[in-house]
Parts: C-alpha cells; structure tokens; sequence
C-alpha cells in the first residue's frame, strides 16, 4: 500500500509499526508523550501505545542517552528523541564514551540496539542551536552509525531500518523538509538504507548530497543546462563512497553540498576517498559547497548562509570548466 | 491566604502582599519602600507586561520568528531585579524579559534576537546582564563561574541566576548546585517554578520542592510567592546579602506560573485545562500590587491611567522600531568569530563576498 | 487565494467583549499591514485594531453597534498570492522555494581554480604522458590557459618509440652518472631516438687481411692491426660512397644532407674515463702506416687523458672495435651527427667453405648501422659490402709498394 504522507507523518507511521511489531521497542523523550513532540512525530502513540511505551523524560539530555543505554542492556529497544540538534551536547558525553564503545568492550556480548532521532539543519527560521548540523562529529566516530533521509519514503525505510538495526544509529531527521510530502510504500522500500542511492541520473556531474540538501540538489539539476547526477548518501556512516566512485568514473566531476560548515565536513571525507580511488578519472578538482566556517547567522541571514541552487550551479560551472 | 504549592506539599511561601492587594507580615522578612518606589514597580511591571503583549502581537503579525513570553512572572522578575546592586550580574534564560528589561537593555535588542536579525543583542558587560542563554542550564554554570570569580577578585559583587523547573533535572544546574556550594560562590540560584516546561507538568519530574533541594547540596532554599514582587524583593535582598557575605549561595524558588504557551507557536490545549490558567488569573502579580496602591492612597486613577498612556505610545513606538528594523549585511555574519585575527577565515568572507557581486542583479540588490 | 479571519483580540487585561463603533474600510477595498481597519469601544477606551496582513477585504462580520466577543470573527482578509510562513515552535517557519530558475550571473565572474607552478595537466594526462616517456615541458598545452590536453600527449606519442618501462625494484649500489658520461648519455637517447637506425651486418674471411698484417710486422716496426686495416675499409668506403661520411641538419626548409669533404675517423676507445671516441682527422686509407700512427697517437692521447676536446671532437663517421670483447656483432648506435657507424667483431676460427670444400678460416663480422634518413638499404648494403671485399682481398701489393 502507498500513500501521499508529510515526512513528519511518514516517520510516525514508522514508529507506529516498530511499537506495534515489537513489544520492546521504547520511545523515550522530551515532550513525545502528549504532546506528540514539538514537531508532532510521535502524534497519538502516547494515546495508542500507553504512558510505559511513550515516555516523556525530564528535561535532560544525557540523563535521556545515559539511563537507555542501561534500558538496552536490559533488552528493550529504546528509539529516543533529541528535541532539536543543538541540544545533543549534554548527551555527547554518554554517546562517545559508552554508546559507540560497549559493543566493543564487551567483544559484541552487550549489543545497543537504540536509536538516537535528531530532527537538524537550518531554513526554519529559528533562534539560536535550532539550527544546526552536526552530524559529522558522530560520523567520525567508530561504533556509531547516522543514518539521514531525504524524502518521506526514505524516512519511512531508514527509521525502520534504524531501529530495526542492533548497532547503535543517530538519526538525523531534516526538519525544514518534516512538511514535505511524498509517496510511501508501506511494505518498505527495496533500496538498501545503508547505501547511497542516485535520485537522478546525469551523465556530466555527479552531485553528493544528504538530508535537507538532496531536495536543493534537484532543483539545482532541474534548474541546470547540464545534466546532473544525483546521490542521496543516506547514510553517513558507513559512507557508501563505492556507490559515488561509479558514478564519478562515468562523469569524471564531484560536487558535495551540505549544510555543515565546510571545515572538516563530510564533503572533506568523501572529497579525500574519491580524490584517492578517482584520480585517474577525474576531469576537474573537486568542488564542495557547503556552510561557512562561522557559527550559524540570525535568522534573516541564513539564505546567505545555507547551500542554495545557485550556489550550486556555480559549482558545477567551475567543474564542467565553464 | 497563604500561597497553595499543592501537590508539591503544603510548605509556606513567602509572601508579602496577598493576590488580593493585601499587606501581611513575615516572620523571617520584612520590605521598607518609599511610595515612590512601589509606584515605580508598578510601572515596571505594565511596562514589562506591555512589552510581552506587543512581542506577541508583533509575533503574530510575522514581524518576529517567535516569541517566549513571560506573561504571569512579571513580578518574579522584576522583584528579583529591583534587589540587584549595580554592579551585580544576571545570568538569564530566553524568557527573563522583565529582568533584561530592569537592567537597562533596550527592549529593541531583545526583539533583535526573536526577529533574527541578531544572535546576542546587547552588550553583557555593559548591563551587566548575560545574553539570552538558550539552551536550558549552560548559564547556571556561566553564573557560579562568574560568582567564584568575583570571589577571587574579594569584591562585593553578587550574581543572580535564573532557570525553570524543568531546567532542574540538567546536569548544568546540578553541577551549578556543587560548584556553588564547594566554592562558597557568591550566587543566588533563582528558579521560576511556573508549572510547566512546555508540555510537562512540574510536578512529574519535580519529587521534593525545588527548594527543598538546596538542602541536599548544603545551602539553604526559601520558598516565595512569585507573584508577589514584595515578598520576591525581600526574599532576593537577603540572598544576595548572604552571597555578598561570603556565606555562599541561596536557592530561591519563586513560584509562579506561565500564563502563556511555551512559545508563540507551542498551543498550549493540547496539555493543559482552562481551569488552571483561570486560578492563576486570580494571583496576578500586577493587579495585587495595584489594588495595594490604590487601598493605601499611595497611588490613584489619574496614575494608573497616566501610566497606560506613557505604556501605548511606548508600545506604538517599539512596534514602529521593529517593523522598521534593518537587515544585518549578508558579510557581518563572519563578523567577530574570532578576538584575533585568522587569514583562513578572512578569506573565506572576501570569497564569499566576491560571489555575491558575481550576479548579473547585484548592483540592484541593497 | 489564502484567506486571514480577524478575530476580536483582547486588547487589555480581562477584555471579553467590545462594541464595534467605525469600521474603516469595506469590502473590496486594499489594505496594508497595521492599517486601522475599526474603531472598537471596550469598558475602558476606544481602541483601534490595526490590521495584521495586507491584502483585500472581503468580508466584513460585525456591524456598527454589534457587541462582539474576545475571539469572535470580525473581518476576512484575501491575502492574494503571498504564502504565509506557518511558523514553528522555534522560529518563522521554512520558506517556500518560490524561485527555481537560476539567478543570472555576470559573465565576467571567474570561479576561483586551483592553479599550479607546473605545467598543468589532469591526472590522467599526466600519467598518460609519463607511461609513455613524453616529458609534459616539451609540450605546447591546446587546453584553457594553457593546459596539456589528452590530446596534446597523443599527438606527441605519435609514432614514437615507446622505451621499456624501468624496472620498480630499488634495491642495489647506486652510481651517480654526472659530466661527460650524462652528456654522452644524453648523446645516444638523442641519437638513437631520433636517426631511426637500420643494421646490417655481413660475415668475413680475414685470412688476407691477416696476411697483410704479418707482412707489414716483418718489414716495420710501426704497428699494424686488423683494425687498421677495417679502418681502411672503411675510409675507403667513404670515399666511394660519400653518403656514408654525412649529417642530417634540420633547416627552416625541412632537411639537407652535408655530405663532409674528409674522412675525420673517431673509433671507440676504452679508457679508464670510460668510453671515449678520439677521431683521427683527414683519415686516409692510402697510407696504412701513417693511419695506424694516427690512431695510435690519438688512443693513446684518449688513454692518458691527455686528448684535448678538437681531438675527441669533429668525427664525420666512427669505427668500433667490440671484437676485443669476445663478441661478434651487435647494434651499434649511430654517433650524434653521423650518418653511420661500424663495429667489428672477433676474429674467430671457423668452418667456411672455400672452393665447394669446408675450411677452417679466421672469420670476423662486420656490423653497420647507418642512418636511414640518410643512406637507404641499397646504398648501405654496398656500403658494408665493400668494406667487406676490401678486407677480404686487401690489395696486397699496391699497399706494400706504397708503405
């Protein structure tokens, strides 16, 4: 069954299907209960799942991260929610030194099977840490994996296979595109979230993209006189850099686009890989476009700040030699 | 009638003067104002109330993003406020207009940072009063710091720092607690209980009174009426007096109640019943204290009405500001990241600079 | 086509209802942000309502007199095209993408490209360039600004030799070639690469010549050496066949051949610099003793280190002597600026047959690379051949009256 669903309601339905399929699974976080969450994700689960399925935290980050990792090893499954991206901090310390490590330190006996969601990135129009991308300091850490969709359907999938997932994952949810709407396949996606995967194929220019961007990224190839490929990277860590090399072999040229600022992004990652496996097939250096290195502008100023088509698109002239 | 904390416990707050503009007596405190200054707080009190009505208003009409509003907790603020010295420091949350507003900041730059146009606003150092903090409990740790600093230095400066309820299961308020209280540091801990942390009652996650807390990390905690701005500003003097004191920190907890929804966008009647709002309506903090004025001759109609106007075209020349207030430079956002110089960063804005006038249109663009 | 109802605000604390007194406008009518749209009579004053969207009237709800309620409808606002921001809990709300096209840019504008000290060329031009020997600085780049093209390399490929890749393996003493041996090095890469060489060689029986050279030990003290007699040969050759004794120059024209008036002889000497090749100028084959002092005195010139540069200079066609070795033939290369070059090799015993009976002879090979630019196949054939006859059947006695 396929239905026209907002990404908010796409990744409630996914939630409504983990409750509903195993009876472990917790969600646990600031104002999910009655609320349904700020940005209504969790809308009716508190009234369908009860009070010890959906369950609002105090208001403490770490204590939220902290006390599910114990949850996990007693054996439920906890997807929790980090109210918005500016307030993970709290939570880093329990995140770096135990979530990511325990599978290891245990030699795989202790598994974390918990799902961190994180709604993030800019173009709301919003006050301070609302704002923010930070997923590259949890991509670059070993034990973790981040996972972000682009579109209602790959929201419905990757949170399905989030939480499906025994590792730990951080889910990065792109709020400015929670009002989008798409077709979802109930019975699950065929494309593997683990993977990236190309929304437009293009013979000129590969362009790389995750999240709020994907969406920027085809309006850039719409509004382009070249022909542009497309990837979704989906996920972030382990980064499908394989899936971008054979798209780069055929086009020769690499632009990445994300929010976060430039500086040690993921664009420098992926630019450092395909730099290495791509060399020979390179037709022009690789161009990143991305968030500068300043902290997030007020609010009248993020359009300047935030990736755009037209940035975009003077990109790829620079790599198509224009 | 003493202030009902149900279902906290049946402790009694302090209070000063009743919700029904009635004087009473405290054995522990006592508050002597001249006629001229009760009047003054009554002023500030419409003022910062007109304040938060027009931001609202202003919200609405999509001249700000958004809008925190401190409707109801006018007098736990503005009290606290008025006790502060000069040179003492206030370490705010996002929604602590009325103290902004008592330590001098233009309330133009407080809309600065709810319409976008500017992340700080005002100076700190110049009002001695910290930037918005809005991510919940960091200040709480800035305030102690800022405290034991005015230790170090053995000068009489004190630090009031203010969080909600539900700030109080941080980590940062915690350690705040330890910090504080291992330190001798001199800060009051001023916490406005007003029932909610948006959709969460209070009493879900708050077990033992808040102030009651302040006995477990080893200083004390005093239970006041926040909307009673007598009772706050005698309850905040003797903290701050404790603090200056060497003695170390006190935790007040002013309680009180937001009368508004979270922000202008949260809706409220998804979690709470009219009931509740309706109650409070009977202890609002600014018509006590006018019907005190009012009972004692300390103020009359020709006042009250004096101050409603001197309010209106306040208001009217605050909603011509902020209608008219203008775009930052698209360049200022690489402003000031650094105190000294960085070439890479310098760089970076002349190439983003020089993108921008690469559009055929720049030259119309203002 | 968004419509906005105004609802009754409370206008002061405790507001719950208000007398519409003057409304301001009516429908059809254009209206502005905070434009006062009604005059309302509440307990304590008359109050203007400003309007908060700009657009159209298109309903009013309320009559002068009517007594509304805080929150009852009192006017509707067409708001036209303009999309309403919905705002979030935290902010104004995300913005339509209302603009898809592309935002024109001046023409003017360069995109900031990474630039190099070096000759520029993409990575897999370069490696192109360097699997096939071509140095990038010798060319001339077709691309922007200068850069070497694919194409660029392709066509200095062309049909050029490819030299055999070296080998990766590091290991092993390592000696510096510097100074003459690097020039001379450089010597033959140059020869080699660009005088495209052809080798023929041919196999002789030298019992007369070896018996010349025992006549003339008996009759002189003077040395005299089958070398001499190749030299000789070889001289001889030169004068009947000119061609040989010539250089290839590159003019603005094309090409001329130089065909050189005198036979300056440079033979290849092994010295303890290495190989040198001193040249015996105006080399005559009519005299075989003074040819064989002159060679004498210039190997031993080149032995002691003594040769200056114009004795190690100026040869017009060169002999080599690889028979000192113990091997046979091989491929000689050319000297820069000749036209040809001839190596000798071992004279050995071996079966040959002589008037239909086989033998035991002191055979030598002869071999003669020469420039094919230069000398085609038949003229070096005749060339090779009569150094060949001459040694064969050196002329005995025309030589001994003339020493």
């Amino acid at each position: 069954m396929t239905t026209e669903l907002t990404i908010a309601k796409a990744l409630n339905l996914a939630l409504r299907l983990a409750l509903e399929e195993d009876n472990k699974v917790l969600l646990f976080g600031e104002d999910i209960g009655k609320l349904g969450g700020v940005f209504r994700v969790t809308d009716g689960l508190h009234k369908d799942f009860g009070e010890h399925r959906v369950i609002d935290s105090p208001l403490a980050e770490s204590g939220i991260v902290g006390t599910a990792i114990g949850l996990a090893m007693r054996g439920f499954r906890p997807v929790l929610e980090i109210q918005f991206d500016g307030f993970v901090f709290p939570a880093f310390d329990q995140i770096i030194s135990q979530l990511a490590k325990v599978h290891r330190r245990t030699s795989g006996s202790v598994k974390l099977p918990i799902t961190i969601r994180i709604p993030y990135g800019g173009g709301i129009g919003a006050v301070e840490h609302h704002s923010e991308s930070p997923e590259t300091f949890f991509a670059h850490i070993p034990g973790l994996r981040v996972l972000t969709p682009s579109d209602p359907q790959s929201a419905y999938s990757c949170l399905l296979s989030a939480i499906r997932s025994d590792d730990p994952v951080i889910f990065f949810e792109p709020k400015r595109r929670y009002w989008d709407k798409g077709p979802v396949d109930h019975t699950q996606s065929s494309s593997d979230p683990w993977r990236a995967r190309i929304v437009r194929t293009g013979s000129d220019v590969t362009v790389v993209a995750y999240g709020p961007m994907v969406k920027t990224a085809l309006q850039a190839a719409d509004a382009s006189e070249y022909s542009l490929e497309v990837i979704d990277l989906q996920s972030l860590s382990p980064l499908d850099d394989r899936s971008i090399a054979d798209s780069v072999q055929r086009t020769g040229r690499l632009v990445i686009v994300h929010e976060a600022p430039g500086n040690l992004g993921l664009g420098a990652e992926i630019a450092a890989r395909i730099g290495r496996s791509c060399f020979y097939d390179l037709e022009a250096p690789i161009e990143r476009v991305t968030g500068y290195d300043v902290p997030y502008p007020p609010s009248k100023l993020e359009e300047h700040y935030l990736p755009d088509h037209d940035r975009i698109l003077v990109a790829v002239d620079s790599v198509m030699g224009a | 009638m003493p202030i009902d904390t149900e279902p906290h416990s049946r402790d009694l707050a302090v209070q000063l003067l009743t919700p029904e503009g009635e004087l009473v007596t405290h054995e522990s405190y006592s508050l002597d104002l001249t006629n001229a200054q009760y009047k003054s707080l009554y002023r500030e009190m419409v003022f910062v109330r007109r304040l938060d009505l027009e931001a609202t208003a202003l919200q609405r009409q999509g001249q700000l993003g958004l809008w925190a509003s401190s409707l109801g907790q006018e007098a736990a603020q503005v009290g606290s406020a008025f006790a502060l010295e000069k040179n003492d420091f206030a370490f705010l949350t996002y929604r602590e207009h009325g103290v902004a507003w008592m330590r001098g900041v233009d309330p133009k730059k407080i809309m600065e940072v709810y319409r976008g146009t500017s992340i700080g606003g005002w100076d700190p150092l110049e009002h001695r009063c910290n930037n918005y903090t809005i991510v919940i409990g960091n200040q709480v740790l800035n305030g102690v710091g800022y405290a034991m600093g005015c230790s170090l230095d053995q000068s009489s400066d004190a630090v009031i720092t203010y969080f909600g309820d539900g700030a109080t299961a941080q980590g940062d308020v915690n350690e705040g607690f330890v910090f504080a209280s291992t330190f001798d540091a001199p800060v009051v801990f001023f916490c406005q209980n007003n029932q909610w942390a948006i959709s969460q009652p209070s009493e879900k996650f708050v077990k033992t009174p808040i102030y009651r807390r302040a006995d477990g990390f080893g200083f004390p905690g005093v239970l006041v009426d926040g909307n009673d701005v007598l009772a706050v500003i005698a309850v905040t003097k003797a903290a701050l007096a404790r603090a200056r004191s060497g003695a170390g920190p006190t935790l007040i907890e002013a309680f009180t109640y937001r009368m508004a929804a979270h922000t202008t966008s949260d809706d409220p009647t998804r979690y709470r019943h009219e009931n509740e709002l309706q109650n409070w309506k009977l202890r609002d903090p600014i018509e006590r204290l006018k019907v005190m004025l009012a009972r004692h001759g300390i103020a009359d109609r020709g006042f009250f009405n004096a101050i409603e106007s001197e309010a209106d075209a306040w208001a009217e020349s605050l909603r011509n500001s902020v209608r008219s207030m203008p775009e930052p430079a698209p360049e200022s956002m690489f402003d000031d990241v650094y105190a000294e110089k960085n070439e890479v960063l310098d760089a970076q804005r002349a190439a983003f600079i020089e993108y921008h006038e690469g559009f055929a249109d720049s030259g119309a663009q203002s | 086509m968004p419509v906005e109802i105004f609802h009754l605000p409370d206008a002061g604390e405790g507001l719950t209802e208000a007398e519409i007194v003057r409304w301001l406008v009516e429908p059809g009518d254009s209206v502005t942000v905070n434009q006062v749209v009604v005059e309302i009579e509440t307990a304590k004053a008359t109050v203007e309502l400003p309007c908060p969207w700009a657009g159209v009237v298109l309903q009013i709800h309320e009559v002068i007199g009517a007594v509304v309620p805080v929150g009852g409808q009192i006017i509707s606002i067409d708001t036209g095209t303009q999309t309403q921001r919905e705002p979030v809990l935290v902010g104004y709300g995300v913005k339509e993408d209302t603009s898809l096209t592309r935002r024109p840019r001046k023409s003017a504008t360069t995109n900031s490209h990474p630039t190099s000290s070096r000759t520029t060329a993409k990575p897999i031009v370069r490696k192109l360039a360097k699997d096939n020997g071509i140095d990038l600085a010798t060319l001339v780049g077709t691309g922007r600004d200068g850069e070497i093209t694919r194409e660029d390399v392709k066509s200095a490929i062309g049909g050029g030799v490819i030299p055999p890749k070296v080998s990766q393996d590091q290991t092993g003493e390592r000696i510096p070639v510097r100074g003459v041996q690097r020039l001379m090095a450089e010597a033959m890469v140059a020869s080699a690469f660009t005088a495209p060489h052809v080798t023929e060689w041919v196999e002789v029986d030298m019992s007369g010549t070896l018996e010349v050279v025992e006549r003339f030990k008996a009759r002189s003290t003077e040395r005299m050496t089958p070398f001499v007699l190749v030299a000789a040969g070889l001289i001889r050759a030169a004068e009947k066949y000119p061609r040989i004794n010539s250089s290839w120059l590159d003019t603005s024209e094309g090409a001329d051949v130089l065909i050189h008036p005198n036979v300056h002889l440079g033979f290849a000497a092994d010295t303890p610099k290495g190989l040198l090749v001193p040249v015996v100028r105006n080399a005559s084959a009519a005299h075989l003793i003074a040819l064989s002092a002159g060679i004498t005195t210039q190997m031993d010139k080149a032995r002691s280190g003594s040769a200056a540069p114009a004795d190690l200079t100026g040869g017009t066609i060169t002999l080599t002597n690889i028979g000192v070795f113990g091997v046979d033939g091989g491929t000689p290369i050319i000297a820069p600026g000749q036209a040809a070059i001839l190596a000798m090799g071992r004279i050995i015993k071996k079966p040959w047959v002589v008037d239909g009976s086989i033998v035991i002879r002191p055979i030598m090979q002869l071999t003669f690379s020469f420039d094919h630019r230069i000398i085609d196949g038949a003229l070096g054939s005749r060339a090779l051949a009569s150094v060949a006859s001459y040694l064969a059947d050196p002329a005995l006695e025309e030589l001994l009256l003339k020493d």
